[in-house]
């Protein structure tokens, strides 16, 4: 599987403990990052787009809708390829630090 | 929310705008809120990051659309697509292009010496104005330089594109045999 690139990364794992709406993205993402990456609006809503089309996430009905505010939770495809994509950064992060431990001895 | 950042928005291709326009707006409009406690040097930086965002993320849609939406960011493809630690440092493209505009100033300069020099040596001996040619090719610098760049873009999408075809195909074979 391909890597994904890290904006969508930060944005499905904002969205993989609760629905999100943009805003609410942009301020998890940036803490999950440690302030090391900072999303632009027309960053993060290219890639709900394409996450949208891809049925990787979907909107959620909200009843405030006053602030044209929209929330988007993850969908089980989504979620799926989530994991997927943790599973292939922890297998690297295994093999770094055994080549790393093993240069170091 | 500044007037720019709205009237940015419109460069937007109408279909994108009629879906997240309102939400692109609600969260500039948030996200700008949030700097209230911010110094000046907060204000401009979030500024410049969102025009430049915009800027880009209006590109972006409108290549999507001419190219259909098979160019998915969704993964990380070639040198421009790696994770930010990894990626082809800006700082780099921009020295080159100054370097390269340097040394085509440089030679205009010294032809337009040796044209005068010419003619202050010729037989004539009457001395001409120097023919200052340099703006002429700087403005052809970066349109020559779009243009390289599309058709490298080109060869590099066509050979990805064979590379996969044939990756593809040996997996094919792999599995038949």
């Amino acid at each position: 599987m391909e890597s994904m690139t890290e904006p969508v990364l930060l944005i499905l794992l904002s969205l993989a403990g609760q629905p999100r709406h943009g805003y609410s993205i942009l301020r998890d993402t940036e803490e999950m990052s440690e302030g090391r990456v900072r999303l632009s609006t027309g960053t993060l809503y290219g890639a709900l787009r394409r996450l949208l089309e891809g049925g990787w996430i979907e909107r959620v009905k909200e009843v405030d809708t006053s602030r044209g505010r929209q929330s988007y939770r993850l969908t089980s495809l989504g979620r799926r390829n989530l994991q997927a994509e943790v599973n292939r950064m922890k297998q690297l992060s295994r093999v770094a630090s055994v080549r790393v431990a093993r240069k170091e001895a | 929310m500044t007037t720019l950042h709205r009237c940015m928005l419109r460069l937007y291709p109408k279909s994108h705008r009629e879906e997240f326009g309102e939400e692109m707006l609600a969260v500039l409009s948030e996200s700008r809120a949030g700097l209230q406690t911010g110094g000046v040097f907060s204000r401009w930086e979030w500024s410049a990051r969102e025009t430049s965002g915009l800027l880009a993320g209006a590109i972006r849609e409108h290549v999507r659309e001419w190219l259909g939406s098979a160019q998915s960011p969704i993964f990380a493809r070639g040198r421009f697509g790696m994770r930010s630690e990894f990626r082809f440092p800006r700082a780099t493209a921009t020295l080159m292009t100054i370097i390269l505009a340097a040394v085509v100033l440089t030679i205009e300069q010294a032809r337009a010496i040796v044209t005068s020099l010419q003619r202050v040596n010729s037989p004539v001996g009457q001395i001409h104005p120097m023919e200052f040619t340099v703006w002429p090719v700087l403005l052809l610098v970066p349109v020559g330089a779009c243009v390289a760049g599309a058709v490298g873009w080109a060869v590099l999408f066509l050979l990805h594109r064979s590379g996969v075809q044939r990756l593809g195909d040996f997996d094919a074979s792999a599995q038949s045999s």
